[in-house]
């Protein structure tokens, strides 16, 4: 097939147009991930035969079908023990969990958690529509306080979770939260992600015009991008404490956690020549 | 297969601006993000009935590449060249 856009040649261009509905922030943040990797290709600080995708299910985790590289679509939520467990027995690669915030912070909530505190070796993106796109707009834990979807009619009396500051309690190596509204930013996120030991977690704030957007007044995709951007507060540095996630007071995009503790993998390999040395 | 990638290819002075017409789904992202303005929705209508995004103004492209940054279908890019 001929190729198109630059970023084709990480593609699998047969399957183009994606699923997605017009306008949806799903293939910006794709966008973003792969010229991260392109970035890292090219420096020679990854091999492209060392990347892996996994992800569960949903629209988000339905990106694992169009980059070029060696990607599975498993079970609903089980995305990142799949990923870990490759990453146990082939050390070498990298890999990138995808998911929604259906997929990694409520149906897979329990796995994210454990990944987090083992400080697992992965590379973890979690795209947050604020709701449950796929099966209809339900109301879903990321859900903002007091909006409506399709299974809170009078607005949405739940306080919402603040996927940021778990991971930072539980000792990510790396946490940010994007947005798609800022695409350079977002793409040196991912490119920082995808370097760093121990878990990395990248929250990516996204639109949903269809089931999201179209409930709360924002009809077009352009109405709630724009919205969305409005509501973004870009910080420099900022701490765990000022991750606000509220569609009121805005949601605090930047780097909140960097730092450099070893990674599950080097533990587990330390742990495994002890034991096999001590047989021995 | 040919026509899956037909570009409409617009120099700007600077710059090409390359839309894949087959890919564009018409969510107008592109045009809201442009600082200059450059783009709007066509009047053609690709084999999925979309009207794909075309340079009206490309002369004032700065080549800043929100458009490719922000496409989520991968159907618009910038080349630099052409000066």
């Amino acid at each position: 097939m001929a190729v198109a856009h630059p970023l084709d040649r990480y593609l699998r261009t047969d399957r183009l147009p994606t699923m997605w509905c017009p306008g949806c922030g799903l293939g910006i943040l794709l966008g973003c991930i792969l010229r991260a990797l392109d970035r890292r290709i090219r420096e020679g600080s990854l091999r492209r035969e060392n990347v892996g995708f996994a992800g569960g299910i949903g629209c988000s985790a339905r990106m694992t079908l169009y980059p070029y590289f060696d990607s599975a679509h498993v079970i609903h939520g089980r995305a990142i023990p799949f990923a870990l467990g490759v990453k146990i027995v082939k050390p070498e690669m990298k890999m990138i969990v995808v998911g929604g915030d259906g997929d990694i912070a409520a149906i897979g909530g329990n796995h994210i958690l454990h990944a987090i505190r083992r400080n697992a070796d992965l590379v973890v993106i979690m795209a947050n529509n604020m709701i449950y796109g796929m099966t209809g707009g339900q109301q879903a834990p990321t859900t903002p306080r007091g909006l409506y979807t399709t299974t809170t009619p009078y607005g949405n009396p739940e306080r919402e979770i603040n996927i940021v500051k778990l991971a930072a309690a539980l000792g990510a190596n790396y946490v940010a939260r994007g947005s798609v509204t800022h695409t350079p930013l977002l793409e040196q996120m991912i490119y920082k992600a995808l370097g760093k030991r121990g878990l990395a977690f990248v929250e990516v704030l996204s639109t949903c015009p269809e089931l999201f957007g179209r409930h709360i007044g924002f009809r077009s995709p352009v109405d709630l991008y724009s919205e969305l951007r409005k509501r973004v507060v870009v910080k420099t540095r900022p701490s765990v404490e000022e991750s606000d996630y509220s569609w009121e007071r805005g949601f605090v995009i930047g780097e909140f956690v960097d730092r450099d503790e070893p990674g599950f993998i080097e533990v587990l390999q330390e742990y495994t020549s002890r034991a096999r040395g001590g047989a021995g | 297969m040919g026509s899956a990638t037909a570009v409409l290819r617009v120099p700007t002075g600077k710059y090409f601006i390359n839309v894949v017409k087959e890919r564009c789904k018409e969510c107008g992202l592109c045009v809201f993000v442009c600082p200059t303005k450059v783009l709007d929705k066509g009047s053609e209508r690709n084999s999925r009935g979309y009207r794909f995004a075309v340079p009206v103004r490309p002369e004032k492209c700065i080549g800043c590449r929100m458009c490719e940054y922000s496409c989520p279908d991968f159907a618009i890019f910038i080349e630099v060249g052409g000066g």
